[in-house]
C-alpha cells in the first residue's frame, strides 16, 4: 500500500487519536456543569477510626436537669445518633424526645460561630479567643484590684459535680461573687414541703415501680417532672399488664395533660385545691383506722386532730371532687399498698403549692408509703438550685447597679422569668455581661461579650442528677469546626493563668485535667481499692459510677401544724384560669431550636412549630370561639395572641397554654414561632417556699377575629368505631374472657417462604405516647424535617407516628398507639407498583427500593395503614445539620416514596457481625431506633420464624390482636391491647 | 330535506376543502392564545419537575387528585370517537357519517392528551420509561400485576389503532384534497399522505373490506380501554373504589363525556364553516339520544354504589359513600349529581333536544359533572380511607390548575391544526348519503 508515501497519518492511528482524545474529553469535560469533585483518600488513616464501624461513646445528657445516661454513636468522627445508656440506673437504656435530639444542638446552624463583643452600636462583632479573653481579663482584674470581686455574680443553668465546684472556687478566688443555679422549673415547693414534713429539704426519688397505686397531683411525669424518663420506665413496670394484674394510677389536675392521659381516672379539680383533696383521703384515711401501723400512737393523735377539719364534704365543696369519690380513693389508696401520692408539676404550683406538697405527704405518711416507696437518700440534685427568691433578689440588686460583671452559662433567664420581675431592664444596668451561651438566645442577645461555650456532646464534664449517680461527659466528637467554640471549664482555667494569684489554685491546662483531678476524689469515696487509671476508664466506658443509696428513715414533723391550709390566691379579673405548662417537646424552651423538636406532633394536640390555648367545648362555645381562631389572652401583665385548640381533656373554667415556644431570638427553628406565656404571668410566689407560682392568674379571653387552620398532624379525634387502638377490661381479661381472635381469610397464594420473618409486638399498656420514638426514627433514618406549611398539607415524613384518641362514651379516655409500616405478609402495596421499588423479601420485610422508584405513589394510595411518606420535594438539612445523617441509611430526594424499613440497616449490621461470628443473630440482638428508645419498652422486635423468641411469645399473647385485621394484610406488628380498670 | 337538493359530489368537495383555506385572522388569534395558554402548561410542568411534586396540592393520603383526574377525563372523551366511528359503523347508523370525522380526531388528540398526565403525575418523570417492558442492561422487568402496567398497554394500545383508523379513513379525502390543490409543499404533502389512492373500484374494494376490520377491531377497544382504566381504582383496596360495577360505569361515563365532548366540538365547527347542510339538526338528535341512554346508566351506578356501599354491610364503605354525600367535598358530589343526572333530564324534551344552543350548553354541563365525576371518585375516597388518624383536606394548588389548563390547550392545538389541515368531514362517506338523482358531477 502507498499511505506511507503520502505522509500525514493512517487511518487506523487516526481513529485512536480520535477515540483517545474523544474518551478524555468526555471524561474530563463531560457533560455536567458542576465542578470536578476530587475525593482523596487518607494517606495516614487515623488508627482509631475504621470505616464503616461505628464508635460508642458514653456520656450524659444535659438536656434537662434529669441527666439521663447516653451512648453516642460515632461514625467515622461524627455523632449520629444518641441512645440511652443501658448501665445507668437513671434511664436504663431509654431515651426521650430531647434526649434524641441534642444531635440538633450540636449540628444547629445557627450556634454562635466565635467568641463576640458588643460594639458602641449595640452589634456584635466577632473576635479571636484571646482578645476575647483579653477583654474579660482586664474586666476581672480592674474589679479584683479595687476589691469589687464580690459584685462579681455567675448565673446558670443546674450544672453539678465539678464545673459547679471550679466557678465556686474561681468566683471565691477572684473576689467572693456569688454562684446561682437557676433552673426553670425548681421544684421549691416539692422541696419546701418536705422540710416542713419530715424535716428533708430534698427532693427525693419515688419508687413508683414498687407500688401498685399512684396518686398524682399535677406531676407530669412522664413529660418533664423531675426525671421523666426514670418515671415513665417506673411508671410502665408498675401500670404494665403482667400475671393477671396491673397497677392503677389516678391523676389530679385541671387539665389533663399527656401523663393525665395515660391515668386510669382523670379528677379535674378546681385549680390549686389540691392540698385539701388530700388532706380530705388523709382524713378518711385516718377516721376509718385505716392509717399504716408503721406510725405511732402520737402521730395518729396529731394527725387526726389536723385532718379534723378535713371532712370529705368540706373538701368536696372546696375542691369540686365529690365527696364519693374521697372516700373511694381512699379506700383504693389504702386496699392498693403499697400505694404512693406525688406532685406537685410545675403546671399546678399555685401559690399554696407547699401546702400540697405538705398535705401529700401527711397522705404518704398516714398510709405508710415512705421509707420503701419515697428515698431522700437518692435526692436530686435540683433541690440545691438556687430559691426564687434568690433570683428576685438579684434582679433587685442588678437593678440597683449592684452587679458590675454578670456571667451567664446554659440558662435563659429573660425568656423564662415573668416579664413582671423585670430581669431584662435589671439587666440593662448591669455593666458587663457576659454569655457563654452556644446560642444566640434572648438573654445573650443583651450580653457584651460571648463566650460561646460547646455543647455536652463536645465536652468534657460531670453530672451529678442524684445522689448515688456520678455521671460522666465525655465528647463524642471533636467540636464542630465550623464553631470556633471553647467549653466553659477551659475557658475558666485559661482566665485563671492570666490572672495573677491564680495560677497555682487552678494548676491544670485544661477542665479535663480538673475533672480527673476532681473524679480522685469519688474514685477514693467508691472504690478505693483499684488504681486510678482503671478506675477512671471504667468509669468512661461505663458513663460514670452508679450505687445504690439507702433510703434514710423518716418520721413527720409537728412543723405540719404550723401550716395553714388555704386556698390559693389568683391574680387578676378574668374570669379563666390560665395554666402554662412546661412543654414535653421543648421543655422551658431549650428545645425550640431544634426542628425534630418541632415536628414531633404534640401527644395531646397534634399540633407542631406553633403555640395554642386549649379550651373547653363549652367555654368556647360560650365565647363563639372555633379551632383556629386567634384569641387575645389577657392578664393584668400583657397580653398575647395564640390560636385556640378545644379539648375536652381540660375543666371549663381553665385555659391552657404550653410553654417553650415565642423566642424572639434563638435561631431560625425557634424564631418568631408561637407565643410566650410566662411574658404575662404575674409575679406571684408560692407562700410557703417563695417560688415562683406558675398557676396564679386569671385571664380574660376575646377574640380577635382572625383564623387560620390550626396545623396540626391528626385532623379527628374518633376511631370511628374501628378498633384501630383497642382495649379491654382488666377484670374481664382477669376472669380469661380475653381470647385471641384470629383472622382467617383463603388465600389465593402460597404463603412467603420466608428465612426470617421480622415482627413486631407493641403494648398499648404500656405505650405512654410520648414520642421518643418518633424522633428517635428520624434521627436513625434521616427522615427529613418538612415546616409548619408542609405539616399543614400532612407532608410530614415521620415513618412512626403516634396515632391518639379520645373516646367519649364513658367519660373521657386517651388512647394512644405507634403506628408504622406493618411490614404485611399481603400487603396491599406490592401488588400494585408497577416497578417492583416495593416487594417482600425473604426475611418478611416489606422493602422499599428508592431507586426504582418512579413515584406513581399508587403503594400508597393502597396502604391501609397509611404510613407510606413521600418525597414532595428534595428536603434540605442546612450545614451542619446534614452532618448527623445516618451513613448506613440511603438520602432520597425528589420523587420517591419511603417508609418504616424495621431500621434494615441495623438487621444488616447484627446479621453480618453474627455470620462473623458463625451464629444466627440472637433474640433481642436487633432493635430498631424506636425499640430501643422507648422509656416504658413497649416495643418489642425480633424473628416470629423462631419460636422461642420475645417477640413471638408476645405476639401469641391473649391480648394480640392485628390492627384492621378483616383487610387480611397478615401485619407482621401484633398490638396488644391496653387494660384498663374498669370504671367505676 | 329541502337544501339537499342543491348538493352535489362537487358540492361537497368544494365545501369540505374551503375548510382547509388559508386560515383567518381570527384562527390565527385563537391558535396564539392556545399556545400561550400551552406555554404557561408547560412552564408549570418544567417548574414541577425541578422543584418537586409538591408544588401540586397533593396532601397526605391525597396523593392521586387532579392529574389523575385529568388523565381519566381524557381517557373517557377519546371513548366516544371510536365509538362512532367504529360501533356506529358497524350498526351502519347513517348519522355518523357526518360528525364521525371530528369524533376520531378527538379521539386521537385525546388519547394524546390523557397519555401526557401518568408521565405528569410521576415523582420522577424523567423515569417513565421504566414502565415499559423491554429487554434492558438494568435486568429489571415491570410487575405485570400492577394496573398501572396495564394502563401502559391499554393506553398505547388505543393510541395506535384509533391513529391508524383515523389516518386510514382519510385516505380517500387525502387524494380528494390532493387533486384540488396546487401549491407546491402541500400538494406534496398530500400526496404522500394519500398514498396514491386513485378510486378505482378494486381500491374501493379493499379499503371498505380493510375499513370494515379496523372497525372491528377498534369495537372491543372501546370497552376494554375505559375497563382496564377503571381497574386502576378496582384493584385497589380503598374504599370507594374497590367495587365490581367500575368496568361498565366507567365505560358508560366515557361515552357519555366524550359524546358531550362532541356536540361541544361540533357546534362552533358547524357554525363557523357553514355546515348545517351537512351536519344536520337530526344528527344531532341521535347524539343527545345517545346521552339520555349514558346518562341513566351513569346515573344508575351512582345509586348502586350507595345501595353496595350499604347493603355490602362494609363499615368503611359505607363511612365512604356518606361522606361523598356529606362530608367536606359535598357541593362536588351534588354538582356532579346535578350535571350529569338533572341536566341531561332536559334532553327528554325534543325541543330541548333539537335546540342547537341548548345542546351546546347542556354539553358544557355533562363536560363539567363528569370531570368532578372523576375527582370525586380519586379525591373523596382518597380522603376518608381506613384510618381516620389521616383523614385529611385536599387543595388544588395554581400549578396543576395551569397544567391542567394547558392540557386542553394542547388538544384544541391539534384540533386548530387538524381543522386547517385535514377534512373536518368525511367528503367521501358524506356523498354515500346523498340521494341518487344528484350523483352527477357537473353542475358548472
Amino acid at each position: 500500500m502507498q499511505e506511507n508515501k503520502r505522509g500525514g497519518i493512517k487511518r487506523r492511528d487516526f481513529l485512536k487519536i480520535i477515540g483517545v482524545v474523544g474518551t478524555t474529553a468526555a471524561v474530563t469535560g463531560g457533560c455536567s456543569s458542576e465542578p470536578v469533585e476530587q475525593i482523596i483518600p487518607y494517606v495516614i488513616p487515623p488508627e482509631d477510626i475504621v470505616p464503616g464501624i461505628p464508635k460508642w461513646y458514653a456520656s450524659t445528657c444535659l438536656e434537662c436537669p434529669a441527666g439521663c445516661g447516653i451512648v453516642v454513636k460515632n461514625r467515622e468522627g461524627r455523632a449520629i445518633k444518641i441512645e440511652g445508656n443501658p448501665k445507668n440506673p437513671v434511664n436504663s437504656g431509654s431515651l426521650c424526645a430531647r434526649g434524641q435530639a441534642a444531635l440538633q444542638g450540636l449540628y444547629n446552624p445557627d450556634r454562635i460561630r466565635s467568641p463576640l463583643v458588643k460594639d458602641s452600636s449595640g452589634r456584635f462583632k466577632p473576635l479571636d479567643w484571646g482578645s476575647a479573653e483579653k477583654t474579660l481579663l482586664e474586666k476581672i482584674q480592674s474589679l479584683k484590684e479595687q476589691g469589687r470581686g464580690d459584685r462579681i455574680v455567675f448565673m446558670s443553668g443546674n450544672i453539678s459535680g465539678s464545673l459547679e465546684r471550679l466557678i465556686k472556687d474561681w468566683l471565691g478566688a477572684i473576689g467572693g461573687g456569688k454562684h446561682l443555679v437557676y433552673e426553670t422549673f425548681a421544684y421549691e415547693p416539692l422541696k419546701q414541703g418536705n422540710k416542713i414534713a419530715f424535716g428533708m429539704d430534698k427532693i427525693p426519688t419515688y419508687h413508683v415501680e414498687k407500688t401498685r397505686f399512684v396518686l398524682s397531683f399535677g406531676a407530669d411525669f412522664l413529660e418533664t417532672w423531675l426525671s421523666p424518663v426514670e418515671y415513665a420506665k417506673k411508671f410502665g413496670l408498675m401500670h404494665s399488664y403482667k400475671e393477671k394484674s396491673m397497677g392503677k394510677f389516678v391523676q389530679i389536675e385541671p387539665r389533663l395533660s399527656l401523663t393525665g392521659a395515660n391515668a386510669d381516672e382523670w379528677i379535674a379539680i378546681k385549680p390549686g385545691t389540691e392540698a385539701f383533696l388530700a388532706l380530705g383521703i388523709a382524713h378518711v384515711i385516718a377516721t376509718e383506722g385505716w392509717h399504716s401501723s408503721g406510725i405511732s400512737k402520737e402521730e395518729v393523735d396529731m394527725l387526726v386532730a389536723l385532718l379534723g377539719r378535713f371532712s370529705p364534704d368540706r373538701v368536696s365543696s372546696i375542691t369540686d371532687v365529690p365527696s364519693s369519690t374521697i372516700r373511694r380513693l381512699a379506700e383504693e389508696f389504702v386496699r392498693l399498698r403499697p400505694s404512693i401520692a406525688i406532685g406537685v408539676g410545675a403546671a399546678n404550683t399555685s401559690t399554696s403549692a407547699t401546702q400540697t406538697v405538705v398535705a401529700i405527704n401527711i397522705l404518704n405518711y398516714i398510709a405508710g408509703n415512705t421509707r420503701e416507696i419515697v428515698n431522700f437518700g437518692e435526692s436530686l440534685t435540683i433541690s440545691k438550685a438556687s430559691s426564687f427568691k434568690d433570683i428576685a433578689s438579684l434582679v433587685d440588686s442588678m437593678s440597683k447597679g449592684e452587679v458590675e460583671l454578670l456571667f451567664v452559662h446554659n440558662t435563659n433567664p429573660v425568656f423564662t422569668l415573668p416579664d413582671a420581675l423585670g430581669f431584662k431592664e435589671a439587666l440593662k444596668n448591669v455593666p458587663f455581661v457576659v454569655s457563654f451561651s452556644t446560642f444566640m438566645d434572648e438573654t445573650t442577645e443583651l450580653a457584651s461579650l460571648v463566650l460561646p461555650d460547646c455543647t455536652t456532646l463536645e465536652k468534657w464534664g460531670d453530672y451529678v442528677p442524684r445522689e448515688g449517680v456520678y455521671g460522666l461527659v465525655q465528647p463524642a466528637m471533636e467540636p464542630v469546626p465550623l464553631f470556633n467554640t471553647k467549653p466553659i471549664g477551659d475557658v475558666i482555667l485559661s482566665l485563671s493563668k492570666q490572672l495573677s494569684g491564680l495560677e497555682e489554685l487552678f494548676p491544670q491546662q485544661s477542665f479535663f485535667e480538673y475533672l480527673r483531678d476532681s473524679w480522685r476524689a469519688i474514685h477514693s469515696e467508691v472504690a478505693p481499692n483499684k488504681d486510678f487509671e482503671t478506675f477512671w476508664s471504667e468509669s468512661l466506658q461505663d458513663g460514670g459510677v452508679f450505687r445504690e443509696v439507702a433510703s434514710p428513715e423518716v418520721r413527720l414533723s409537728r412543723d405540719i401544724l404550723g401550716v395553714d391550709f388555704s386556698e390559693p390566691s389568683f391574680n387578676g379579673e378574668g374570669s379563666l384560669y390560665l395554666m402554662v405548662y412546661p412543654s414535653s417537646r421543648y421543655y422551658d424552651g431549650r428545645g425550640a431550636n431544634k426542628p425534630w423538636l418541632q415536628e414531633l406532633p404534640d401527644p395531646i394536640t397534634t399540633g407542631v412549630w406553633d403555640s395554642w390555648i386549649e379550651l373547653h367545648p363549652d367555654t368556647a362555645k360560650k365565647l363563639g370561639v372555633k379551632e383556629g381562631d386567634f384569641l387575645l389572652v389577657e392578664s393584668a401583665y400583657g397580653k398575647i395572641e395564640v390560636q385556640a385548640f378545644l379539648y375536652k381533656g381540660i375543666r371549663p373554667d381553665t385555659v391552657a397554654i404550653p410553654i417553650g415556644l415565642g423566642h424572639e431570638s434563638y435561631g431560625r427553628y425557634a424564631e418568631k414561632i408561637g407565643v410566650n406565656p410566662i411574658k404575662i404571668l404575674p409575679l406571684a410566689y408560692d407562700a410557703l417556699s417563695g417560688g415562683l407560682a406558675w398557676l396564679s392568674t386569671r385571664v380574660k379571653i376575646s377574640k380577635t377575629g382572625r383564623w387560620a387552620r390550626f396545623v396540626k398532624t391528626q385532623q379527628t379525634t374518633s376511631q370511628a368505631g374501628r378498633g384501630i387502638a383497642q382495649a379491654v377490661g382488666l377484670e374481664e381479661i382477669r376472669r380469661g374472657l380475653v381470647k385471641r381472635e384470629e383472622h382467617h381469610e383463603p388465600d389465593m397464594y402460597k404463603p412467603h417462604d420466608h428465612k426470617h420473618r421480622w415482627g413486631m409486638s407493641i403494648d398499648l399498656s404500656k405505650c405512654i405516647g410520648c414520642g421518643a420514638c418518633v424522633t428517635a426514627c428520624y434521627a436513625e433514618n434521616n427522615v427529613a424535617f418538612v415546616g409548619k406549611e408542609q405539616v399543614a398539607r400532612g407532608r410530614h415524613m415521620s415513618w412512626i407516628r403516634i396515632e391518639r384518641f379520645f373516646e367519649e362514651e364513658s367519660g373521657f379516655e386517651a388512647r394512644f398507639i405507634p403506628m408504622l409500616c406493618q411490614h404485611c405478609d399481603n400487603a396491599p402495596c406490592e401488588p400494585v407498583c408497577p416497578v417492583y421499588a416495593t416487594y417482600h423479601n425473604y426475611e418478611g420485610l416489606n422493602v422499599m427500593v428508592y431507586n426504582r422508584c418512579v413515584g406513581t405513589r399508587y403503594c400508597s394510595n393502597n396502604c391501609t395503614y397509611k404510613v407510606r411518606r413521600f418525597n414532595w420535594f428534595t428536603y434540605k438539612w442546612p450545614e451542619p445539620l446534614n452532618w448527623q445523617l445516618n451513613p448506613d441509611v440511603t438520602v432520597r430526594t425528589k420523587g420517591v416514596m419511603e417508609k418504616c424499613t424495621f431500621c434494615s440497616q441495623r438487621i444488616i449490621y447484627a446479621k453480618d457481625r453474627a455470620k462473623d461470628e458463625g451464629r444466627f443473630p440472637r433474640d433481642g440482638e436487633i432493635t430498631p431506633a424506636c425499640a430501643q428508645t422507648c422509656p416504658t419498652k413497649a416495643i418489642v422486635f425480633g424473628d416470629l420464624k423462631d419460636p422461642e423468641s420475645e417477640v413471638s411469645r408476645l405476639s401469641k399473647d391473649e391480648r394480640g390482636y392485628h390492627v384492621l385485621e378483616e383487610i387480611n394484610t397478615k401485619p407482621s406488628i401484633t398490638y396488644l391491647k391496653k387494660v384498663k380498670w374498669d370504671r367505676v | 330535506m329541502s337544501q339537499e337538493t342543491t348538493i352535489t359530489y362537487s358540492k361537497v368537495n368544494e365545501d369540505i376543502i374551503k375548510m382547509l383555506d388559508k386560515p383567518t385572522v381570527k384562527w390565527w388569534a385563537l391558535f396564539v392564545f392556545d399556545l400561550i395558554v400551552l406555554g404557561i402548561g408547560l412552564l408549570c410542568f418544567l417548574y414541577q419537575v425541578y422543584t418537586g411534586l409538591g408544588v401540586a396540592g397533593y396532601s397526605h393520603p391525597v396523593f392521586w387528585a387532579v392529574y389523575i383526574t385529568n388523565f381519566v377525563f381524557w381517557v373517557g372523551i377519546a371513548h366516544s370517537g371510536t365509538l362512532i366511528s367504529a360501533i356506529l359503523f358497524l350498526f351502519r347508523a347513517r348519522f355518523r357519517m357526518s360528525i364521525y370525522r371530528i369524533a376520531e380526531a378527538m379521539t386521537v388528540f385525546a388519547v394524546l392528551t390523557a397519555g401526557l398526565f401518568p408521565i405528569i403525575h410521576l415523582g420522577r418523570p424523567w423515569n417513565f420509561y421504566w414502565l415499559i417492558p423491554y429487554p434492558n442492561q438494568r435486568e429489571l422487568w415491570v410487575n405485570f400485576r400492577s394496573p398501572l402496567i396495564w394502563d401502559v398497554f391499554a393506553v398505547s394500545t388505543y393510541l395506535t389503532i384509533s391513529s391508524v383508523f383515523f389516518f386510514v379513513g382519510m385516505i380517500p379525502d387525502i387524494a380528494a384534497i390532493r387533486d384540488r390543490v396546487k401549491e407546491v409543499p402541500r400538494k406534496i404533502i398530500y400526496t404522500i399522505l394519500s398514498l396514491g389512492w386513485k378510486g378505482s373500484n378494486w381500491e374501493w374494494m379493499h379499503y371498505t373490506r380493510a375499513y370494515l376490520y379496523l372497525a372491528a377491531f377498534a369495537t372491543p377497544l372501546v370497552i376494554s380501554v375505559h375497563s382496564v382504566v377503571s381497574w386502576d381504582f378496582a384493584m385497589a383496596n380503598t374504599p370507594g373504589w374497590h367495587t365490581t360495577i367500575f368496568a361498565p360505569y366507567f365505560v358508560a361515563g366515557a361515552i357519555f363525556s366524550g359524546l358531550a365532548m362532541v356536540i361541544t366540538l361540533v357546534v362552533p365547527i358547524r357554525r363557523i364553516f357553514h355546515l348545517e347542510k351537512y351536519i344536520t339538526i337530526s344528527n344531532f338528535e341521535a347524539m343527545a339520544k345517545m346521552i339520555i341512554l349514558t346518562s341513566l346508566i351513569v346515573s344508575y351506578a351512582y345509586g348502586v354504589e350507595f345501595f353496595m356501599a350499604w347493603y355490602s354491610g362494609n363499615p368503611y364503605e359505607w363511612e365512604q359513600f356518606k361522606y361523598r354525600a356529606t362530608g367536606d367535598y359535598a357541593f362536588f358530589y351534588w354538582l356532579m349529581v346535578f350535571c350529569n343526572s338533572l341536566v341531561p333530564v332536559l334532553l327528554w324534551f325534543k325541543k330541548i333536544r333539537t335546540n342547537i344552543k341548548a345542546l351546546f350548553i347542556i354539553s358544557l354541563f355533562i363536560n363539567i359533572g363528569m370531570w368532578f365525576e372523576r375527582f370525586n371518585i380519586i379525591v373523596i375516597s382518597l380522603s376518608h380511607e381506613f384510618m381516620p388518624s389521616t383523614w385529611n383536606l385536599y387543595k388544588v394548588s395554581l400549578v396543576e390548575l395551569g397544567i391542567t389548563a394547558g392540557s386542553f390547550a394542547w388538544f384544541f392545538m391539534f384540533f386548530l391544526l387538524f381543522i386547517k389541515t385535514l377534512p373536518a368531514v368525511s367528503i367521501a362517506e358524506l356523498k354515500e348519503i346523498l340521494p341518487a338523482p344528484v350523483k352527477e358531477a357537473k353542475t358548472k
